[in-house]
């Protein structure tokens, strides 16, 4: 039948159902599905309704005590730190009216919650704060997206689908972690900026501590001070200090992103290597492991001169990306100890970003 | 109302059971089945950049409600019908709102033009969809945006295959004629 491409995608194709399809392709479900199996139990309706029919009308009073007792030792419990995650983060209004799912946070509305699964949204003129208690507080700037993935003890999960946000996190390292569609920032105990655009490119600016970036083995390390920049279907780029010069800073991003040829990455990397300065260890240090093997030598180099490596590290073990030397060397550099990460980042499994 | 297959028809009896008793896994794999057909269904409805979030509240809901569904067979029509009651009270409750955002700053690629034009050429195609009776709006919005076939979306909803048949060639001729019209 001519219209069997429509019903069933068999027979001919139909030019103009393809095209269709093209062009809607983008509105696609492409979310993952919230962690049910961590929600907190959820009471039946219909148990509700029965808690208040008539038969049971005489216990009314006796249960009204006990509901009151028990919100007078929740809220005493929530006014100490507690060890626990709760099921929700709170969200309080800044600014504009921010809002989760079609819930708006207001000023007659108070503060709200953000339950695992939900996203709170910052239309152009709104701002929020998340806050948990034993995590951190983060700021959440105008036309943003952030939903809740993960709350469990130890383990708390967001992803940034587009916006900007500013996390203060006083969570242990390695228990704190944002997903953004081009990469995944692992706190290791920080403060700093997130953002990301319509497109899925992020950027983040780290201000105190440090915060590991990846995407599939593709790992950055961001500092204090530093910057990085990621691509959807790339991953982090080689972060850099954000006093870095605009040629360094030009030609590292070309590095990273552009589609060049062997000969040119070489050239580019030439650029890197002639205007590093000695804050530009963080990024030599990174790029031996980014470069082809033939362009290692001149990275060792430059970085050994501008930084010598300690006892342990030899030139051949570099060369060779022996691991226990590059974090050897990446520990003198006095970024922070890398142990953190190889203790923590093992414990995420990485969510593979979806972009359209 | 559309027979499946006797082992996919078991299995599907089994997680809505499972997800009934309590079971989040089996609920999530009803969430992995249904969840295009929730944001089709929404899609037709709602502004897209509200869709998402409401696919969540959809399954929320549907998470609570579940005890009260007794014949496990009828559980895409139920939801269905969750779905179709949350897109109502959504525009009873809705602020709007809107969905811009300012780019990342450092000298990053930019989305293209031709990017742009693709994007307007879809947000017109959907608009036009969302123009259409209730009958065709849904079926096309199933098939031509979240990939199903005819058969998924007749197992999916719980109607038979002749009418969803029916209503995608009509809602389809009917979306020709009137991009037709657009492009004139």
């Amino acid at each position: 039948m001519k219209d069997d491409y429509l019903w069933d995608g068999s027979g001919e194709p139909d030019p103009e159902i393809q095209k269709l399809e093209a062009a809607l392709g983008r509105y696609r479900h492409n979310q993952p599905a919230p962690a049910f199996d961590r929600l907190r139990e959820i009471r039946p309706v219909e148990q509700r309704r029965a808690f208040f029919s008539l038969r049971w009308l005489p216990q009314l009073g006796a249960v009204a005590v006990i509901v009151l007792l028990a919100a007078a030792v929740f809220l005493v419990l929530r006014s100490r730190p507690s060890g626990n995650a709760g099921p929700s983060w709170d969200v309080a209004r800044l600014e504009g009216t921010p809002r989760v799912g079609w819930h708006a946070i207001g000023d007659k509305s108070g503060p709200g919650k953000l339950g695992i699964g939900q996203t709170l949204v910052t239309d152009n003129f709104s701002r929020a704060t998340i806050t948990l208690d034993e995590t951190g507080r983060v700021e959440v700037d105008p036309s943003s997206r952030l939903r809740l993935v993960t709350n469990g003890p130890g383990r708390k999960r967001l992803s940034l689908e587009r916006g900007t946000i500013h996390a203060t996190i006083w969570a242990p390292p390695g228990e704190f972690v944002v997903d953004t569609p081009s990469a995944v920032a692992v706190d290791l105990g920080c403060v700093y900026t997130l953002q990301v655009d319509d497109s899925g490119a992020g950027l983040l600016r780290t201000t105190m501590g440090w915060v590991g970036f990846k995407l599939k083995g593709h790992e950055s390390f961001i500092p204090a001070g530093a910057i990085c920049q990621t691509r959807p279907g790339i991953g982090p780029g080689t972060p850099y200090l954000e006093d870095a010069s605009a040629s360094f800073r030009d030609a590292l991003s070309k590095f990273d992103f552009s589609s060049t040829t062997a000969a040119e990455r070489t050239a580019l990397l030439g650029v890197i290597l002639a205007d590093a300065r000695k804050g530009d260890v963080l990024t030599l240090w990174h790029l031996l492991s980014r470069v082809s093997d033939p362009d290692r030598p001149g990275v060792y180099d430059r970085l050994a001169a501008l930084a010598p490596p300690p006892a342990v590290v030899t030139r051949q073990g570099i060369l060779g990306l022996d691991r226990s030397m590059l974090d050897a060397w990446w520990n003198s550099l006095g970024f922070g100890d890398i142990y953190l990460w190889r203790t923590y980042e093992h414990n995420w499994s990485q969510r593979p970003p979806k972009v359209n | 109302m559309t027979v499946w297959p006797v082992t996919e028809s078991r299995e599907h009896d089994s997680l809505v059971s499972a997800a009934r008793d309590g079971d989040r896994v089996a609920f999530g794999r009803l969430y992995a089945r249904y969840a295009r057909m929730v944001h089709g269904i929404l899609l037709a409805r709602v502004p897209p950049p509200e869709v998402d979030d409401l696919v969540q509240e959809v399954f929320l809901s549907a998470l609570r409600q579940l005890h009260a569904l007794r014949d496990s067979s009828r559980f895409g029509a139920w939801l269905g019908t969750i779905t179709r009651n949350l897109a109502n009270d959504y525009f009873r409750k809705a602020i709007p709102v809107s969905k811009l955002t300012e780019p990342v700053t450092e000298n990053h690629a930019k989305t293209g033009a031709s990017d742009h034009a693709a994007e307007q050429e879809a947000k017109a195609i959907l608009a036009v969809i969302r123009a259409l009776p209730e009958s065709y709006r849904e079926p096309l919005m199933l098939r031509l945006v979240e990939g199903m076939t005819g058969p998924e979306i007749a197992a999916r909803t719980g109607l038979t295959h002749g009418s969803v048949r029916v209503n995608l060639c009509r809602g389809m001729q009917l979306l020709r004629e009137k991009l037709g019209e657009t492009s004139a």
